[in-house]
């Protein structure tokens, strides 16, 4: 039954509101995935990734009265919520004892996950269509879109003009926007 | 900033990656309402990011979500603690699995047709709603036609002798064009260049007959609009005038009240 059903926007929103179990199934398996690429983008510790995702969904459950759809959409909200939590977790002091042991271990977890980043999306053609972005404007986008980073953030760690990050930024998401056209 | 200046900005896409600072954020939600047609601008940049996110999906292993569902939804019926006591484990085991599968799925059913009810019953008000407000603005559509075609029909007579009725040192820049028939003596009036009447009072047509006054009827308006409308008819006439009477209309004319004139 829950393959079967798709939702609205608005319609999620409205079911979420009334506290629709369904429906919040429907959201953990449809968003959970690109959630969790958010995560591991940050932190390569599997196990805490995994905690953080969990954690993430309950905030997203008991705070949704809190979001208002007029000012974005559902997974903007829900991805601002997963990456400040991720990026509290990184700078809370038990992570950082923590990382410091298995800085080396992980290193090689985190590769070999990435590999096999799932190939949901190749049915709907779109995971092929986002190669059409090149290299250094992924790389811009995944900085700030998954990683927080602000354009002058971006500038000093790629080493790159401010001005060169802004105009990657708006082609990057401009093609973003065709491949929708299409 | 201005809508354009805003867009170069740049800091739509700011906002919709999360990444804006909170100054900016204000400024952008301030243009959101200033200028709404920028909420479709925002939406697609977000839809756009929204798919490249779920293009890069890294799906979490099963069991985060069986802790989470557990974390979240257990204690309300599934909570051990609450069954042990009241239910034996032989009487549990006294219903066949078969029978528990089927209600089960019954019930998997029910709610599932319950939730697409309560969606379409959502969809059927919408519909409704959006077909009631578009028989509504038919009918004032035909309306307005109607009182249209019905204008231009004495317009466009080939019958139709147009007389200009020029405004009075009362009002002089009142207008009104009358359209007189010329094979049946009918007349109507066209009072769209007259003044707004002062409440109480109403226009008076009055055609000049033998050098008297004979009264052409009182001049419509309905919610404030007027409309080409039919006064009584003249056979002969020398003058036509409107005078200004209180409402209901005077059996002669109040001269110093005249509005507009004309002879023929």
């Amino acid at each position: 039954m829950p393959e079967t059903i798709k939702y609205s926007e608005e319609e999620l929103v409205q079911l979420l509101q009334s506290g629709d179990q369904s429906a919040f199934e429907y959201l953990y398996d449809h968003y959970s995935g690109a959630l969790n690429t958010v995560i591991l983008k940050l932190i390569s510790d599997q196990q805490l990734a995994e905690d953080i995702l969990q954690e993430a969904f309950v905030k997203i459950w008991n705070n949704f009265s809190t979001y208002e759809s007029s000012k974005g959409r559902l997974f903007t909200w829900m991805l601002n919520i997963t990456r400040n939590l991720t990026i509290d977790t990184i700078r809370s002091k038990s992570f950082k004892k923590q990382a410091k042991i298995q800085k080396t271990e992980n290193a090689v977890t985190y590769t070999s996950s990435n590999i096999n980043e799932n190939d949901k999306f190749d049915a709907l053609g779109i995971r092929k269509q986002t190669m059409l972005l090149k290299e250094d404007q992924k790389r811009v986008i995944d900085l700030a879109y998954f990683e927080g980073l602000t354009q002058e953030e971006i500038s000093k760690k790629l080493d790159i003009p401010l001005g060169t990050v802004k105009t990657r930024m708006r082609t990057a998401i401009s093609v973003l926007k065709k491949i929708l056209q299409a | 900033m201005t809508k354009e200046e805003f867009i170069l900005s740049g800091l739509l896409e700011l906002y919709a990656m999360g990444i804006s600072s909170p100054e900016e954020t204000q400024i952008v939600q301030e243009h959101l309402d200033r200028f709404p047609e920028l909420k479709q601008e925002l939406k697609e940049t977000e839809i756009a990011l929204e798919n490249y996110a779920l293009s890069n999906s890294t799906q979490p292993a099963p069991s985060v979500k069986e802790k989470l569902f557990n974390q979240l939804f257990s204690g309300d019926e599934k909570n051990p603690l609450n069954m042990a006591p009241v239910v034996s484990m032989t009487k549990k085991s006294f219903v066949p699995l078969f029978y528990k599968s089927i209600a089960a799925a019954v019930f998997i059913l029910l709610i599932g047709s319950m939730v697409l009810n309560y969606s379409y019953f959502n969809k059927y008000h919408k519909a409704q709603d959006a077909l009631d407000l578009a028989q509504q603005q038919l009918q004032q559509k035909e309306k307005s036609n109607a009182a249209m075609t019905h204008d231009l029909s004495v317009v466009t007579n080939k019958y139709a002798m147009p007389v200009v009725l020029n405004g009075t040192p009362h009002a002089p820049d009142a207008l009104a064009k009358i359209f007189w028939m010329k094979n049946t003596g009918q007349v109507y009036i066209d009072p769209s260049n007259l003044p707004k009447v002062p409440s109480g009072m109403q226009y008076q047509l009055w055609g000049i007959v033998d050098g008297k006054p004979v009264s052409g009827g009182m001049i419509e308006t309905s919610k404030g609009i007027y409309h080409i409308q039919k006064m009584k008819s003249f056979g002969k006439v020398d003058a036509f005038a409107i005078t200004l009477e209180k409402a209901g209309g005077s059996p002669t004319p109040t001269m110093d009240q005249m509005i507009v004139s004309a002879k023929m």
